[in-house]
């Protein structure tokens, strides 16, 4: 039996885990129960978790640090796992929940830059739109996730960007 | 038949063209970008011919490079798909000059039906019905504010040469029609090069009724049944079924009779789709033509049983129909899902990258159309559709129930997609008694966003199982590089092999 603690889009989880065989799991969310078995591992772990009159076959794949991302009815479910009473066992949560004041923009997919809202020293809020990313056809808005003044602008109208590429320095 | 096809298209459409002329004997030659050289389609095609360079403007819009490789590889005939060069009349143009057979209408039909006055004129001559409007293009400010006060608001200003969605504003005073006419004015010369106007009574909620017919070229015209494609996201389609619940026996007659009518005074010839908007009365009205093979031809084919692609190359090889209207019957109920390239839990924005796992639904009644791949990257230069999730059933009850099942075995995981929208729409009372229009998908939304509430807890179920199955030693002896990914998957390999040596 384990206790830990998970976090994803903002909200946290208790639960403790049991592993009743091997491969074979039993875990209690928050007063939910799942039965949970490993039932494969091959680009992805594949998964069968049931709950009540639920059952879904789910796949994980560990990302850097203490984050699992589990697929999902096509979404991907980012987790940071952090085992209660564990010391030496520090939890990086999502990075982009603990950069609340300044730091980089950098871009989510990869596109052309369309337009950009903003100018250096500019101050923006968590939301503030920052510029418009085209990608597939279609305009996205890119809004600010941080608080600050714009530092510097890395990009032009016009330019095509990768993914994560550095976009603008807030500060 | 005998013919050697290009196929000026990519992806899920490309390789559903190969799919027909490998069943007839078609040679094909399938042109591609850069970014498309590793494509499912480019597998399958008799050849390829790479066009050079990643942007839809540098490949698949190209016309020189487009009829260059067609003249080159010694073709006589290109399918343009959907989207791209379908409906561009200089495009038909330059292959009627190099003696290349079009896959689809006439250059004279398209441009006429291309130009939404014309178009409407023509729709108003042949006496089906068509949305109060402007006669003809708006002059100025003061004649759009006068037809505008004498139709009612609200009422929606449009570009003639507009398309997709774009260079459409709706106004609900004579205020609003003055400052959108100017904007969308301004809008339509930098979008479509070309800035005429006109203006329509905006229908409140109305229906999307859509009718396929095939024409062939010497004048028979037989109509396919209807498709419902109210189900649309900014006015892009996202969810198709066929038939229609809004229709009975005697409004369909009037519906197929009408794109006949419509179609025939176009002098229309290929597979063709006319649009209606059916309001809350039963009344319907004239929306435009589709002038090619649409995304959603396939629920047509399942109730009808018909190829449409092999229907077209027969048409552009100047067959004639082989069948009359009493040959086609519609035959129980199919519904299609889009599934897009499209982050849900992110207000829908595109998620091009790399599908590490991809399995499709299978099994009775369901069919999908895609060219993914486990391993397959997408590219973020073209549309974000990845697959047409199609289920058949002997009735609407069964097809929606076979519909939840495929989505329930569809997986696609590296890249976050609209499935769980499908699933949300396949369990909402509104969508199962048949009761929506194009307002729908708002109401929709919290629906799905309490359903992905509800598998989170699944998610974080199995992410934290998963956590202590790739439990790592105490962190004090090893490095801090060790929480690299490529480390944890190491340990999930390791992990996998106890599995298997349990067995």
């Amino acid at each position: 039996m384990r206790d830990y603690r998970a976090k994803v889009n903002g909200r946290v989880y208790s639960a403790s885990v049991e592993e009743k065989a091997s491969n074979h799991f039993r875990v209690e969310l928050d007063g939910q129960v799942f039965e949970i078995e490993l039932v494969g591992k091959n680009e992805v772990l594949d998964w069968s978790v049931r709950s009540g009159e639920r059952a879904v076959r789910a796949q994980t794949r560990a990302l850097q640090n203490d984050i699992v991302e589990t697929w999902l009815a096509g979404v991907p479910f980012a987790t940071a796992v952090q085992a209660v009473g564990l010391a030496n066992y520090p939890v990086q949560t999502d990075r982009t929940v603990e950069r609340r004041y300044g730091g980089e923009i950098r871009a989510l997919m990869p596109g052309r830059v369309t337009s950009i809202l903003v100018k250096e020293t500019d101050y923006v809020e968590v939301g503030s739109p920052l510029l418009i990313l085209e990608a597939m056809k279609m305009q996205n808005e890119i809004s600010s996730p941080i608080v600050g003044r714009v530092k510097s602008i890395g990009i032009r109208e016009g330019e095509t960007v990768k993914k994560d590429a550095l976009l603008m320095e807030i500060g | 038949m005998k013919m050697k096809l290009l196929i000026a298209n990519r992806g899920e459409i490309a390789l559903r063209i190969i799919r027909t002329c490998r069943k007839l004997g078609i040679r094909t030659v399938l042109v591609h970008s850069d970014p498309d050289r590793e494509s499912l389609p480019v597998y399958y095609a008799d050849e390829r011919y790479p066009l050079g360079g990643s942007t839809p403007g540098e490949t698949y819009l190209n016309i020189p490079k487009i009829i260059k490789a067609a003249v080159g590889t010694r073709c006589d005939a290109i399918h343009p798909g959907y989207g791209f060069l379908a409906e561009d009349a200089s495009f038909v143009a330059a292959c009627e000059e190099n003696h290349l057979t079009f896959v689809g209408p006439p250059s004279e039909a398209l441009e006429k039906l291309g130009n939404k006055l014309l178009a409407r004129r023509t729709m108003h001559e042949a006496q089906v019905p068509i949305i109060p409007g402007s006669d003809g293009q708006l002059r100025d400010e003061d004649v759009a504010v006068e037809v505008a006060e004498r139709i009612g608001y609200p009422v929606i200003i449009k570009a003639v040469y507009g398309g997709g969605g774009r260079g459409m504003r709706m106004a609900r005073t004579s205020e609003e029609v003055r400052r959108f006419f100017r904007v969308t004015k301004l809008e339509s010369a930098s979008a479509f090069g070309r800035d005429v106007l006109y203006l329509e009574k905006q229908l409140i909620d109305p229906r999307h009724i859509e009718i396929q017919a095939l024409a062939d070229s010497r004048g028979k015209i037989v109509t396919l049944g209807e498709r419902e494609c109210s189900i649309q996201r900014r006015h892009q389609k996202l969810l198709e079924e066929a038939p229609s619940v809004a229709l009975d026996e005697k409004l369909r007659e009037r519906l197929c009779d009408a794109a006949k009518k419509g179609l025939a005074a176009a002098r229309y010839v290929n597979a063709g789709t006319v649009e209606f908007l059916l309001d809350k009365s039963g009344r319907f009205y004239f929306l435009e033509v589709n002038k090619r093979l649409q995304v959603e031809h396939l629920v047509t084919e399942l109730t009808t049983g018909i190829d449409l692609v092999e229907e077209q190359l027969k048409i552009a090889s100047k067959e004639p129909l082989g069948m009359s209207q009493n040959d086609v019957h519609v035959n129980g109920w199919a519904i299609n899902c889009r599934i897009n390239a499209e982050d849900p839990k992110r207000g829908f924005s595109p998620s091009p990258g790399t599908v590490v796992r991809y399995h499709p639904a299978t099994g009775p009644g369901i069919r999908v159309d895609s060219a993914l791949y486990s391993g397959y990257t997408i590219p973020e230069f073209y549309d974000s559709m990845i697959a047409k999730l199609s289920s058949w059933g002997r009735n609407r009850d069964e097809a929606i129930r076979r519909m939840r099942i495929a989505l329930d075995e569809m997986e696609i995981v590296g890249v976050p997609s609209t499935v769980a929208l499908h699933m949300a729409i396949m369990n909402d009372d509104g969508f199962l008694q048949g009761n929506f229009d194009t307002s729908y998908l708002d109401h929709v939304l919290p629906r799905m966003n309490s359903a992905l509430l509800e598998i989170e807890r699944f998610a974080v179920a199995a992410g934290v199982a998963s956590k202590m199955t790739l439990r790592s030693p105490p962190v004090q002896s090893q490095p801090s590089t060790s929480k690299s990914s490529w480390r944890s998957f190491a340990r999930a390999k390791a992990v996998a092999q106890d599995w298997r040596a349990g067995w």
